[in-house]
């Protein structure tokens, strides 16, 4: 069966059906905005969280770490409800608005909490030794940016990992709806029940070239920062 | 000179009550005193980089440098530059010292290399560079012969040396050679805990 559903997942790979291009493109699409969004305000808060000291930080950054595990379908059935209920005149759900909002708020948590992780463990020394060469403020906030690069675009590359692969938040506002909302995950979950293994496998086979492309650029920019 | 008067530092746990003593300006003083007597701590109070009660008086910067220092990830020069960068100074008009500190500590031939290539005891000094390159009144320096060769704790002692005319030194350290070859007063720390 995996034999003839490679076959198909082939022929419908070089037969470049719009519909299934159309999906990929969405997937990409609105995984990348999520989590360009949630990478900007995620290293940002991340590192102001780290440097600055206030009252109920420590309850903050449980409550990030805890979010950084969330199960994506929790989190769908949130932004449903919330979609559902108090902002339902906005008409939200079941449209792509929706799955950028129910991505973009799973990775946050991710990039923020390993920015916090990255800044405090391992910068705590970089901070204390530009306070003794008399760095400000400003000063010492570009100095983490530029300390914490390799750890930004890691957790970047962590987030959109989490988001392109991630199937229930979007199934669950997203609606999985044929030209609309369905992207690759859905997709896949859909015609898997439907027994259209070939289309999945082809999916799948994209996904997975994905995943080698993103784990391959981890790899890099560990190397990098391990040297 | 670096005066201070009824010095405490609270940990937690205790209290570290230091001396009084004034450290003459432009001299090297060594602070000496078993380990866990409070060494670290009554530097970096001097430092400002811990909180403290009593009085602590001096004029300009006071540089800490840390036992086990850390490099920015960046050149060796570009490191030493930094607090050139950050206080707006024009990096060009401290080329010719830095090389020529650089060269005193050996390590010229560094200057271009990438900070997480070096070695402990280059990264020492390196970090050392960077600490006196932007002239500060008041070096801290804590265990600075830590990772260096008897060779490398000789290049250290000409540094300060040459740099002791214009730069106030206060040193922690449990070396005796480099104590006796530099040392213009002592500041011994025996040991008053107040426990809570």
């Amino acid at each position: 069966m995996f034999l003839e559903g490679l076959r198909e997942a082939i022929e419908l790979l070089l037969s470049f059906d719009r519909e299934l291009y159309g999906i990929i493109g969405l997937s990409l699409f609105i995984s990348l905005l999520a989590t360009l969004t949630a990478g900007a305000l995620g290293v940002l808060s991340g590192i102001l969280i780290s440097v600055t000291n206030f009252r109920g930080k420590r309850l903050l950054k449980k409550l990030i770490f805890t979010f950084m595990g969330i199960p994506p379908v929790v989190l769908g059935l949130v932004v449903l409800l919330v979609l559902a209920g108090p902002l339902s005149n906005m008409n939200l759900l079941f449209t792509r608005t929706a799955m950028y909002t129910a991505q973009t708020l799973l990775v946050y948590p991710i990039i923020t909490g390993s920015i916090i992780i990255t800044s405090e463990k391992t910068q705590q020394k970089v901070l204390e030794t530009a306070t003794t060469l008399g760095a400000s403020r400003n000063n010492k906030l570009m100095l983490l940016i530029a300390e914490t690069k390799p750890f930004i675009l890691l957790s970047i590359i962590l987030g959109f990992s989490r988001a392109i692969s991630e199937v229930g938040a979007v199934m669950l506002v997203g609606g999985n709806i044929r030209g609309e909302t369905r992207v690759m995950t859905t997709f896949i979950a859909l015609n898997t029940s439907m027994g259209n293994y070939g289309a999945s496998i082809a999916m799948g086979l994209i996904l997975l070239v994905i995943a080698f492309l993103i784990h391959t650029t981890i790899a890099r920019f560990r190397s990098d920062f391990y040297d | 000179m670096i005066e201070f008067k009824e010095l405490q530092v609270t940990y937690p746990e205790f209290t570290l009550s230091f001396e009084d003593d004034a450290f003459p300006k432009n001299k090297v003083t060594f602070v000496t005193g078993r380990n866990g007597v409070g060494k670290t701590s009554f530097l970096k109070a001097i430092g400002k980089l811990l909180p403290y009660r009593g009085n602590i008086r001096y004029e300009g910067f006071a540089t800490y440098h840390f036992q086990e220092p850390i490099l920015f990830n960046r050149t060796v020069r570009e490191n030493a530059l930094y607090p050139i960068k950050i206080r707006k100074l024009d990096c060009a008009d401290f080329e010719d010292k830095l090389k020529r500190y650089a060269s005193i500590l050996h390590i010229d031939h560094l200057l271009d290399r990438q900070a997480k290539e070096l070695s402990s005891g280059e990264k020492m000094k390196a970090s050392l560079l960077r600490s006196i390159l932007f002239a500060p009144e008041i070096v801290l320096l804590d265990e600075p012969t830590t990772h260096l060769d008897l060779e490398s704790i000789d290049q250290l002692t000409m540094l300060i040396k040459t740099l002791k005319p214009t730069t106030t030194f206060v040193i922690v350290s449990h070396n005796r050679a480099f104590i006796e070859a530099l040392s213009d007063h002592v500041y011994h720390i025996g040991g008053k805990y107040v426990h809570r």
